[in-house]
């Protein structure tokens, strides 16, 4: 259980800088009140933010992922999350057993 | 509109903190294999048993913890890992701007706590639940019984990570990294809202991917959003 004192600061640091990037969304729009055209952005960024923390399974370019990703967006259309979860591993799994 | 829970009407805090929990409970099971594959990855790169659970608890944010182990050295280079996770985090700068709204009426401490653990999942799952209440408010129970869940998970399965070594990998090849999309694509199945976000949604797919494979580095989230705010505020300005 030993602790290295530059290990230390590196963890205080990148945990500093997590929490900048935390509260600086708050702290540039706190007090303000937004247009109803910023307000509709704020209603469709959140889904661009999902997509596009999504992408690299697509990006891989591996045919097993690509697939899976897509049996998985199908399911999500239909079904709950925990059958949309299990779909998506057991697929994903098989794909990439035989592909 | 008071944002303040008044017992006639809201259920109550412990009912939200409850429901949080079930919520979260299928997400917490997927980053048990997640947590325990940075614990052993951590250990490899020569970080200690304590300083595991110190990064994974004051730096509540996956992504920027997989690259900060990858780049350790010893000693650690500080001013790459620190710079590192900022740039794989600023996309929580955006996601922080859609919670404002939601969070201004409260004390100032509890909003500053509650960011604190506003990683990816708690964030999306908070938010899209605050977008289904009919009264549009940020239910602060719910939000911790998430966090609870996500958080106390997250620490403790990297901590063991440290000493259960790689036996997980298999786990997660055999598709079980599939379950944290899962979860965003059921949440945007409630974020949907027809043609309006169809092309936004479409333009960050593409953006991001392009990135993801051109760019080194954590950049692909950032430039998808902000490709698709784009393309959202000027279909937005032609209305």
């Amino acid at each position: 259980m030993t602790l290295h004192l530059q290990a230390l600061i590196a963890i205080l640091l990148m945990a500093l800088m997590t929490y900048l990037t935390r509260i600086g969304g708050f702290l540039l729009l706190r007090g303000r009140t937004l247009s109803p055209r910023a307000t509709a952005l704020m209603e469709i960024l959140p889904g661009c933010v999902l997509v596009s923390i999504i992408a690299p399974v697509l990006a891989s370019g591996e045919p097993a992922n690509i697939i899976g990703l897509g049996i998985t967006a199908l399911a999500a259309t239909r079904l709950s999350l925990i059958p949309t979860m299990l779909l998506g591993i057991a697929a994903t799994g098989v794909l990439r057993t035989f592909l | 509109m008071t944002q303040h829970n008044s017992p006639s009407i809201s259920p109550s805090h412990a009912y939200e903190f409850l429901r949080g929990v079930r919520t979260a409970l299928p997400l917490t099971l997927a980053f048990i294999p997640f947590g325990l594959l940075l614990g052993s990855r951590a250990i490899q790169q020569g970080l200690t048993h304590l300083e595991i659970p110190l990064l994974t608890g004051l730096n509540f944010a996956g992504g920027s913890e997989f690259a900060a182990v990858d780049l350790w050295t010893l000693p650690p280079n500080i001013l790459l890992l620190a710079s590192t996770t900022f740039l794989i985090n600023s996309r929580h700068i955006l996601m922080g701007t859609t919670l404002t709204s939601y969070l201004q009426n409260r004390p100032r401490w509890q909003i500053f706590s509650l960011l604190f653990f506003m990683c990816d999942e708690v964030w999306a799952l908070s938010l899209a639940d605050t977008q289904k209440n009919p009264s549009k408010t940020l239910s602060i129970g719910f939000y911790s019984g998430v966090t609870m869940c996500l958080y106390s998970c997250w620490v403790i399965t990297t901590f063991v990570g440290g000493f259960t070594g790689s036996i997980v990998h298999n786990l997660i090849r055999y598709g079980v990294d599939m379950a944290i999309p899962a979860v965003f694509l059921v949440l945007l199945r409630g974020m949907w809202m027809g043609r309006r976000t169809a092309l936004p949604w479409i333009s960050s797919l593409i953006a991001a991917s392009l990135t993801y494979h051109f760019l080194p580095g954590a950049w692909y989230v950032l430039v998808g959003t902000i490709t698709g705010g784009i393309n959202a505020w000027i279909m937005i300005h032609k209305k």
